[in-house]
């Protein structure tokens, strides 16, 4: 904005920023800072801003409460679960785009899922957990895998379906004229053109599945299969006082989804929000 | 669509897309479905008696207090953490509308807050809201007033979520009205000063006008999201201190899965469902409006 800035303004916006800044991180630097201090420094009546004598010994109980098992079980779901649905929407979203469904079958499926992302999941939890429970899929993480579904297939679809009207005809008709089937045009020719999009909807899947905590507590039992929303939630309620050992599974927790802020960033930007949440 | 007008050529298409067709009738149409039919009876869960009821269920529900508090705390939560995400996102997004050093920077920690596991942000800020070792408290009593039951205290509960939940999303709205911005033609602005307008006239008159639609779509989204609360409360409340966070996923929940109550929270859940089908109706023609 072509706004005059004099030097006043100047120090009260960085002030500002430095607020703002400090705020956001603030909460994010005691996760690791509590991780760090030792039990009785962790509950001192007087917070102490910076562990006095670090420690590692609450990674050391968060090793042995079996974490390792829970974060595998965290990433063997999200990445399942996205892997499915991204396979199952990708050729939907492609039909959807290319095809001339009769009956206006694209906008009555397309509102069907919105709807579907927009309601409350525990609407649907009672039905989907008798179901499950008749199948034998309840406690275990192949069940959870399958009811992300609910989440993971509309965002997917809707996401792919606006990176897919994007994409020019010509590819796709070339191929056809050169004789490639339908099929390999599918997955040889449209797949790789809309590698961004897939990438995006993919970690934005990831991150959902990453997060999801309802239908984790209404499915597991077992703390072996736990996810690690769920772990963090029974340490909440069990132990309260082992707030350093909290930390640090919440730490974590945290890292493995990190790594994917800068493309995160670049996507918000791009305005690709819509499908977001 | 030239290419796919030749014969049997749809038989492909209606393939490739029966799969994901399928799996969402499995997983919506069929609990929709049963979730009616459920709400008819009194279902005992573990017992598996089943008897008709009639609307019986849905009489209890609507003149359940719990839900009616359950509905109200909802809404409460919901209309007051949008709006203050989306105030405070676009007043943020005026700010730092413009260039400086470490923009990018500033940019990337930002949205740390939303990348963050819903459980991991409940977590901290349980720590942070603790009555006699929370760092809030110590700074409260620091200055002399009188510590504040920010999670135990029945007036105060629903704050501190709304709080949390400002914490973690308002940067959501910040990014979004920030991309926004950046996508008006600056001679807009360089006319409305040659032509005299102050900075906040500009900001009321030209810049807020051309961001309604995304304004629009930022307040919906957040509504949709806030109004499936469950898992803040679950972390940091229970629903107490005397139902006074009870939200009405977190109802469902426990008549459900607590009380075994089918039949009663299948009713609720499509007293839910009709409310977010007529909410989402406008959302849905928003949409595809843009399309």
């Amino acid at each position: 904005m072509a706004l005059v800035i004099n030097k006043k303004n100047r120090i009260i916006f960085w002030i500002f920023l430095i607020f703002i800044t400090l705020i956001i991180l603030f909460p994010i630097y005691w996760i690791f800072a509590t991780s760090l201090k030792t039990p009785i420094e962790a509950i001192k009546p007087v917070p102490t801003l910076f562990p006095h004598e670090p420690t590692l010994q609450n990674y050391a109980g968060v090793y042995k409460s079996g974490f390792f098992k829970n974060l595998f079980n965290s990433i063997f779901v999200a990445v399942a679960s996205t892997t499915l649905s991204v396979l199952l929407a990708f050729p939907a979203s492609y039909a959807l785009v290319r095809f001339n469904f009769p009956y206006k079958f694209k906008n009555i499926f397309l509102i069907w899922i919105l709807v579907v992302k927009i309601l409350p999941p525990v609407v649907l939890a009672i039905p989907i957990y008798s179901m499950f429970t008749g199948l034998g899929l309840v406690n275990s993480l192949w069940g959870l895998i399958l009811v992300y579904q609910v989440y993971t297939i509309p965002y997917c679809i809707w996401m792919l379906f606006g990176f897919l009207k994007s994409l020019p005809i010509n590819y796709e008709e070339a191929a056809l004229i050169d004789g490639a089937s339908k099929n390999y045009i599918l997955w040889k020719v449209v797949f790789p053109l809309t590698r961004t999009g897939v990438i995006a909807t993919t970690i934005f899947s990831i991150i959902m599945a990453w997060d999801e905590f309802l239908f984790a507590l209404l499915f597991i039992r077992t703390p072996a299969l736990r996810t690690l929303p769920l772990v963090i939630v029974n340490f909440i309620g069990e132990y309260e006082t082992l707030w350093g050992e909290l930390m640090g599974v919440g730490l974590l927790t945290t890292i493995p989804i990190l790594i994917f802020s800068s493309f995160v960033y670049k996507y918000y930007t791009k305005g690709f929000s819509m499908g977001l949440k | 669509m030239k290419f796919v007008k030749e014969k049997n050529g749809g038989i492909f298409f209606y393939m490739i897309i029966a799969p994901a067709v399928l799996f969402m009738i499995w997983l919506t149409v069929y609990p929709v479905i049963n979730v009616i039919y459920l709400s008819f009876f009194d279902y005992d869960f573990f017992s598996g008696t089943k008897n008709f009821a009639g609307i019986e269920n849905y009489l209890q529900v609507i003149g359940d207090k719990l839900f009616q508090r359950a509905f109200l705390n909802t809404m409460v939560f919901s209309v007051s953490a949008t709006i203050a995400e989306v105030s405070l996102g676009t007043l943020l997004a005026f700010i730092f509308y413009r260039q400086f050093r470490g923009k990018k920077l500033f940019m990337t920690i930002v949205i740390f807050p939303m990348m963050l596991s819903t459980m991991v942000v409940c977590a901290v800020w349980r720590i942070l809201y603790h009555y006699d070792i929370g760092l809030l408290n110590y700074l409260v009593s620091s200055s002399g007033l009188e510590p504040v039951g920010w999670l135990i205290n029945k007036n105060m509960a629903m704050i501190s979520i709304i709080i949390v939940d400002i914490w973690q999303w308002t940067p959501f709205a910040f990014i979004i009205m920030n991309a926004a911005m950046s996508s008006i033609p600056s001679e807009i602005f360089e006319a409305a000063q040659i032509d005299g307008a102050g900075s906040f006239k500009t900001a009321f008159k030209i810049t807020l006008p051309i961001l309604t639609s995304q304004i629009f779509l930022i307040l919906m989204l957040r509504t949709i999201d806030t109004f499936k609360l469950f898992g803040k409360v679950y972390a940091l409340t229970q629903g107490g201190p005397g139902n006074s966070t009870e939200t009405v996923s977190y109802y469902i929940y426990r008549e459900g899965f607590s009380y075994f109550n089918m039949g009663k929270a299948s009713a609720a859940s499509l007293c839910v469902l009709l409310v977010i089908a007529s909410f989402s109706f406008i959302y849905i023609r928003q949409i595809f409006q843009e399309d």
